[in-house]
């Protein structure tokens, strides 16, 4: 089957991620992070920048699982991270409060040597501030799910 | 310590990937995903025969080398490119080296390599120096 012939993918940019839910770094859990990344955690309330992630994929408003299936594919075929950016405002805080916002920004289906066929997800997530509403940073992220079924 | 073009930054280095630090991640990032946690499901998926560690958990690795070379500096912008997965007991190094400075910005390649051979993760980094 060629790449053209392949059925299209689940028609799913614009779905909105927006999280209903606070996220707020603790202290502990920072601390328990750094190290466990090898590193001493900052003594002056920085959280470690790589909360870019984490805060906004815990906080959105889809799991990774509910994320897939919204793709219509199944979290237990295991999705890969292919990329993720991000563009900071401003650093991370133990104990502040923050919310996510963000959409699907497109699912394109391709072939490759490697996995066959597969989906290529993008999706957008800010974070920001609870009480300001400011966007402490944006992240793209790029997750390859490989379509099994329709290699 | 200051940089000129060209510059290798000073190199982070895990001297072998934790298992037990997984299962913290999976807490973390509030993924069970059981890849990470038993090495029977990996076996089961044909990925091979240790635990895979968490994709955002290299990344980090790569944020501390550049905390490191850039203290006091903010990390404005990165991209990772993930290449291949980092496996239970690897040893790692994230490096990285300086590609453009304009005033207290400073661009730089970085990358995350396993057991002196295998590129895991590629990208590039903008540290906005103190």
């Amino acid at each position: 089957m060629n790449e053209q012939d392949l059925p299209p993918p689940p028609q799913v940019a614009g779905v909105s991620l927006d999280g209903e839910h606070m996220f707020v770094i603790s202290a502990d859990e920072n601390a328990a992070l750094c190290r466990s990344t090898g590193a001493a955690p900052a003594d002056d309330g920085a959280a470690h920048p790589i909360y870019y992630y984490i805060a906004t994929q815990v906080a959105m408003g889809k799991t990774v699982a509910g994320l897939c299936a919204t793709c219509e594919f199944d979290v237990e075929d295991g999705p890969m991270m292919g990329s993720s950016g991000v563009k900071f405002a401003a650093p991370l805080k133990v104990g502040q409060p923050y919310k996510v916002s963000g959409e699907i920004l497109s699912l394109v289906r391709k072939r490759s040597r490697k996995l066959g066929v597969m989906d290529v997800l993008t999706y957008r997530l800010r974070l920001h501030e609870a009480a300001s509403g400011a966007a402490m940073l944006e992240t793209e992220n790029v997750w390859v799910l490989p379509r099994k079924d329709l290699a | 310590m200051t940089f000129k073009i060209g510059d290798a930054l000073p190199t982070f280095v895990i001297e072998s990937v934790s298992p037990e630090a997984m299962k913290d991640w999976a807490v973390f990032l509030a993924d069970p995903n059981p890849i990470h946690l038993d090495v029977e499901v990996v076996r089961a998926k044909g990925l091979g025969d240790k635990v895979i560690n968490q994709g955002p958990a290299n990344v980090a690795y790569i944020m501390n080398m550049l905390m490191a070379a850039f203290p006091g500096a903010q990390i404005e912008a990165m991209e990772s490119r993930f290449l291949d997965n980092v496996y239970a007991g690897d040893r790692l190094i994230a490096s990285g080296a300086v590609t453009a400075i304009e005033g207290r910005r400073v661009s730089c390649d970085i990358s995350l390599t396993a057991n002196g051979e295998r590129p895991v993760i590629s990208g590039i980094a903008t540290v906005f120096t103190v």
